[in-house]
């Protein structure tokens, strides 16, 4: 709302307008989601607590798992059992009478409804789902076999659960949201989806566990959008913010998805943007461990009392303390216009840890970046060489605050050729959800081996997901994937499902890039089809204005490796395309700065992206 | 600090330790029997060219304390590039036979830099029950096929003699076959990342790295140390029974600190046993460690350096360092829990209120196989309270942290039915922080089976500290028979087995309960 009234812009002038949001996230992080029972098959009461039975930390005897979302009082089992052939015992009618007596006592806002074996035959939780419904039409109602009709009970009932627990506040922030739009005249609102698409208001509360990572989806979505424009359609996406950075991989163009997400402890296997996320940032606090190494977080002095340099009470030295002595970032800079960046308070903090470890304080702010890096490094790494990816084949593209100082640094530790700085790093998410596909996600269970998969009858369950896919979209691409693994492993790989005869060799290949290796000798089993339904929308171009005069605006002591240099520093409010940089320089952006390091030059493109190179040798 | 800077040394040991869990995600992804992909029974570490422990991924401690042995016995034989060994005699560095280990050196520009080790828990090495876990096993033949240190790959080939023969003697040699691949496929990985990091740094730093790694570890452990008190403490439990006799059998060990260093001495125990619960001196090791590690504060690495100030004496022919030909496949399942638990209730004595009361002290391991088939499964129980809270409920306590089986994946996979799979409230000891809960798992068979059950604590319930009860006990049922903890049983089509698991002990007095 206030964006509107800050922007000037008229609500009844706008064409579209898209969501992103953390509330479901901080809803599960903060375990503040609406109070949640679960019925379940008798027998099996515990399978969210037990979870897969292993403890978090291996030598922390004391540490338990994060809470269930549902406690043990609001348990509530029912007589019946499915099994992998369908029903062993029938369901029994007076025990669904008692179940539901006993939710309806408990008084809750959701249900959760999982019963074993109900991702292959969900008649029993259907019946089990609708006598819910009807006996309490206000409480919301999640069916295992309708969020996610997968086999693994636990991750099953995890994620189904989530979005029991996640529906009702959603739905509350939601239509809020769609009521004030609608009284100013605004179009309804699309909200952004884990998967990086974006849905109506009304399918986002339906499956409320699939907008977890709708915050972190639109900042991918947008930096896949902008390497794209600029030529670069293969990426690593840094986020490094205040307390956590965000890192993704972009493959020719599309943000990629996984379904092994875990949020806050609760496993959500639906189809979300492949983030890695670690809790590092400018705020990361750099301290001396009992043994005498530099080490740098997991602490983060966050917004308050913020790293030393912000004068709120901080004395230990975060990352943003170490840019701020190596000359990264300007003495006296003003952050949103209440802080002022004190250069002289994190060479105090700098220095008193140096003493500790026997460092000056230049040392410690040279570790402290170093060392942070590493954590950064092992990130992206995460996201590349472990899924088989070669960094060196991707440009990095660097957003968030603290996204342009680090960059060129990492690139040359993963032997990355281009970093890419967009103009707009701090409205990416904002971009990203002004050109998200509608996008709907359908699973359809197909356990056999690929062999024996006829592929008329793979044709018909296809056509049967698309034409429910057109009857709840208008006009939608569809996209056919199946997940498939070597008969008798137990995690599956996703793949182009289309043309049906090219599903094996695809499937070869992609274990290969993943795991080093293949086997043409074993049988392939086929897991699950996957239709991605997407209805286009109009993408805005971007552009760059010409380059000005001159966009230097002064000079600063700046520390590279060590060596302190005098280095110009550039206005990018000034540069425009074809305007140049060579390093070592410093390029304050409106909400960022970029450091480029000596070795590295660099040109504005015509969409308004500063393009690094590093120099070859 | 020694040759790196802090801050090198500090890039360097999170580069590592991504190479050792980079391993166990290869591993755990490309095998193919339950215990290992489902189950996670696997661990992976990278060694220096001196047998050291650098860097571990964090999975398995019985597995990772007692991989230093296998090591050695690789590098007594002359390995080359391109070769990979083959390992689980527990006298020759093993722990028990289903534990398969492969050693491959890490090799750079064909000069040995280091070892890449996975050990991964195979769920048939044959013997004379099925799932390799026989509850009345006498001697180790009985328990499976022996591999002492050979070659199973050379010069990146396939000793084929040795693999023919390996997978002839064992129930299910395609999961066998499998299982291996994806082992040598972690492996091979170690040397890709390790090769890279020689490239981009040097390789004078990266032996730098492994060396200071190591004493900075040893370093960290010294300092906790010596922050406890010098002086002697001592403790006493037991396994109950052997698989033979029924009869309580006693650990005991004495916990000795003198300045920066530490001793632990197990005289007093029983000798070995004619049963399986027998550790081999890695085991007893392993568990050792494992007990000092849980008193190390939390950031410090677990590597060669970790344990270098612990020494430890353990008599032989002893029940925890068995002399060949004793049967020991107990010994790395149960008696490594009890060792662990003596240990630590003898470090309580120099540091109170830092160690939870007893867990459930089992991994209740439950075998059953059947024509074609075998199935191996530990089961969680209670943790114990501790200062800071209770203890969690339907958890792997001790040497062990595997997943479990998803009911509707072993359901799909074996002739069985999984009857009830939940937590027995109330089962933790009654305190001002009550103990875990025990699980109960009932599962009916669908055609005639083997059944070995090895477990403990159904006699002796997990002890509470400062006050509080002790954990409920656990129990063994076939139908409605009572059977001992450890037990191997025929089973009928129709048959249920149920086990239920130990609560952990609770903390302080009930009355003190806010």
């Amino acid at each position: 709302m206030n964006a509107f009234e800050a922007s000037e812009v008229e609500a009844g002038a706008v064409v579209a307008l898209a969501h992103g949001m953390t509330v479901a996230t901080n809803a599960l992080l903060e375990r503040r989601g609406a109070s949640t029972a679960l019925v379940t098959t008798v027998g099996f009461r515990d399978v969210l607590e037990i979870s897969r039975q292993n403890r978090p930390a291996l030598y922390d005897l004391a540490q338990d798992r994060p809470p269930a979302l549902v406690p043990r009082e609001l348990r509530f089992t029912v007589e019946e059992r499915m099994g992998p052939d369908g029903e062993l015992i029938p369901l029994d009618e007076t025990s669904l009478e008692a179940a539901v007596t006993a939710v309806e006592e408990a008084d809750v806002e959701a249900v959760a409804v999982c019963l074993l074996f109900a991702f292959a035959h969900p008649e029993h939780e259907r019946r089990v789902g609708e006598a819910l419904r009807e006996a309490l039409p206000n409480v919301y109602v999640s069916l295992s076999s309708e969020v996610l009709p997968e086999f693994r009970e636990y991750e099953r009932f995890s994620t189904t659960t989530a979005d029991a627990y996640l529906a009702p506040k959603l739905a509350a922030y939601l239509e809020k949201l769609a009521e004030r739009m609608d009284e100013v005249g605004s179009p309804p609102p699309l909200i952004m989806q884990s998967s990086g698409g974006v849905t109506s208001v009304d399918d986002a509360v339906s499956d409320a566990a699939g907008c977890v990572l709708s915050g972190p989806a639109g900042g991918v979505v947008g930096a896949a959008y902008v390497g794209s424009l600029g030529g670069y359609p293969d990426l690593l996406t840094f986020d490094m913010g205040g307390t956590s950075t965000d890192v993704a991989p972009i493959l020719a163009g599309e943000a990629q998805t996984t379904t092994e997400t875990v949020v806050a402890g609760v496993p959500i296997k639906l189809p979300m943007v492949d983030v890695h996320t670690v809790s590092a940032g400018g705020g990361s606090i750099a301290w001396a461990d009992a043994g005498g190494a530099l080490r740098v977080g997991p602490h983060s002095a966050g917004a308050e009392p913020g790293p030393a340099a912000y004068d709120m009470g901080g004395s230990e030295p975060a990352v943003t303390d170490a840019n701020l002595f190596l000359g990264y970032l300007a003495d006296g800079t003003e952050l949103g216009g209440e802080v002022v960046l004190r250069r002289g308070l994190s060479e105090k903090a700098l220095a008193a840890l140096g003493e500790k470890l026997g460092l000056t304080a230049e040392d410690v702010a040279l570790g402290t970046v170093r060392v942070a890096n590493a954590e950064m490094t092992r990130a992206l790494r995460i996201v590349s060489v472990e899924r088989g990816l070669d960094p060196r084949e991707f440009a990095l593209l660097a957003f968030g605050g603290a996204g342009g100082m680090h960059a060129c640094a990492l690139a040359e530790e993963l032997g990355m050729q281009t970093v890419l700085v967009p103009r707009a790093g701090g409205v990416l998410s904002a971009l990203g959800l002004a050109i998200s596909d509608i996008r709907r996600d359908y699973v359809s269970p197909y356990l056999s081996p690929l062999g024996d998969v006829d592929a008329e009858e793979f044709e018909r369950r296809f056509a049967r997901m698309e034409s429910t896919s057109d009857g709840e979209l208008t006009d939608p691409e569809h996209t056919r994937r199946a997940d498939l693994r070597y008969g008798g492993q137990s995690f599956e790989l996703t793949v182009e499902a289309d043309p049906f005869e090219k599903l094996e060799h695809r499937f070869h290949q992609a274990h290969e890039r993943r795991y080093g290796y293949r086997m043409e000798d074993e049988a392939v089993e086929l897991v699950n089809l996957r239709l991605i339904s997407t209805v286009p929308v109009e993408k805005p171009g971007l552009t760059e204005p010409e380059a000005g005069d001159t966009a230097e605006a002064g000079e600063r002591e700046a520390n590279f490796d060590g060596e302190w240099m005098e280095v110009p520093v550039l206005d990018r409010e000034k540069m425009g395309e074809g305007s140049e940089v060579e390093g070592p320089a410093i390029v304050e952006f409106r909400e960022s700065t970029c450091v480029v390091r000596p070795g590295w030059r660099g040109v504005v493109d015509g969409v308004g992206t500063l393009v690094l190179e590093k120099d070859d040798g | 600090m020694g040759r790196l800077d802090p801050v090198t040394l500090s890039v360097l040991a999170s580069a590592l330790a991504g190479i050792a869990e980079e391993m166990g995600a290869v591993l755990i992804r490309g095998s193919y029997s339950s215990n290992i992909k489902e189950r996670r029974d696997c661990s992976t570490a990278l060694f220096d060219s001196n047998g050291r422990m650098v860097a571990q991924a964090e999975h398995i401690p019985v597995h990772l304390g007692a991989m230093p042995e296998a090591v050695a016995a690789i590098m007594d034989r002359d390995p080359e590039p391109g070769d990979v060994f083959a390992i689980n005699d527990p006298y020759s560095g093993g722990t028990h036979l289903p534990d398969i280990t492969l050693v491959s050196p890490v090799a750079y520009e064909g000069e040995i830099v280091g070892y890449a080790v996975t050990r991964a828990h195979h769920s048939d090495v044959g013997g004379m029950r099925p799932g390799s876990m026989p509850s009345d096993s006498r001697e180790i033949y009985q328990e499976g096929l022996i591999i002492p240190p050979v070659r199973l790959v050379r010069s990146d080939e396939y000793v084929d003699d040795v693999l023919d023969l390996l997978l002839a003697n064992v129930r299910t040699p395609d999961l066998r076959r499998g299982d291996l691949r994806a082992q040598i496929a972690a492996n091979n990985i170690a040397e890709e990342r390790v090769g890279e990091l020689i490239q981009r740094r040097g390789k004078d730093t990266i032996l730098a790295a492994f060396e200071e790694v190591i004493s900075y570890a040893e370093k960290r452990t010294r300092e906790a140390i010596r922050d406890l008190p010098d002086g002697e403490h001592c403790a006493e439990d037991c396994m109950e029974g052997d698989g033979i006799t029924d009869e309580d059998i006693t650990i005991r060990a004495t916990v000795t600190v003198e300045g920066d260093s530490m001793k632990i001495d197990f005289s007093g125990t029983s000798d070995a046993a004619g049963g399986n619960i027998n550790c081999p001196l890695p085991v007893t090791r392993s568990a050792s460690y494992f007990a000092l590690r849980v008193l190390l504060p939390k950031d410090v690495l677990a590597n060669a350096g970790t344990y270098a100030p612990l020494s430890i004496e353990a008599p032989r022919g002893s029940l925890v360092n068995a002399a060949y030909p004793s049967a020991v496949v107990a010994g790395n399942v149960e008696t490594s829990n009890r060792i662990a638990d003596t240990v630590l209730a003898a470090l309580a004595g120099f540091a109170p209120d830092t160690i939870p009361a007893q867990g459930q002290g089992t991994m209740n391991n439950t075998v059953i196989g059947g024509q074609g088939w075998t199935y191996y499964e530990t089961i969680g129980g209670g943790q114990g309270a501790s200062q800071s809270g209770p203890g969690p409920s339907g958890v792997h306590v001790g040497m062990s942290n595997t997943l479990n089986t998803p009911i509707e994946a072993f359901e799909m996979e074996y002739p069985m039915r999984v009857e009830r799979y939940e937590l027995l409230y109330g089962s933790g000891g009654d305190g001002e922080h009550q103990g875990g809960d025990g699980i109960v798992r009932a599962v009916r068979v669908l055609e005639p089976a083997s059944l070995s059950l090895l477990t403990d604590r159904r006699r002796h319930g997990p002890r509470g500290v400062d006050g509080g009860e002790p954990g409920r006990v656990g129990r063994n049922l076939l139908g409605s028979e009572e059977l001992g903890p450890k037990v191997s049983r025929e089973m009928e089509e129709g048959d249920v087995v149920t086990v239920e698991t130990p609560g952990g002990g609770g903390y302080g007095h009930a009355d003190e309960r806010p």
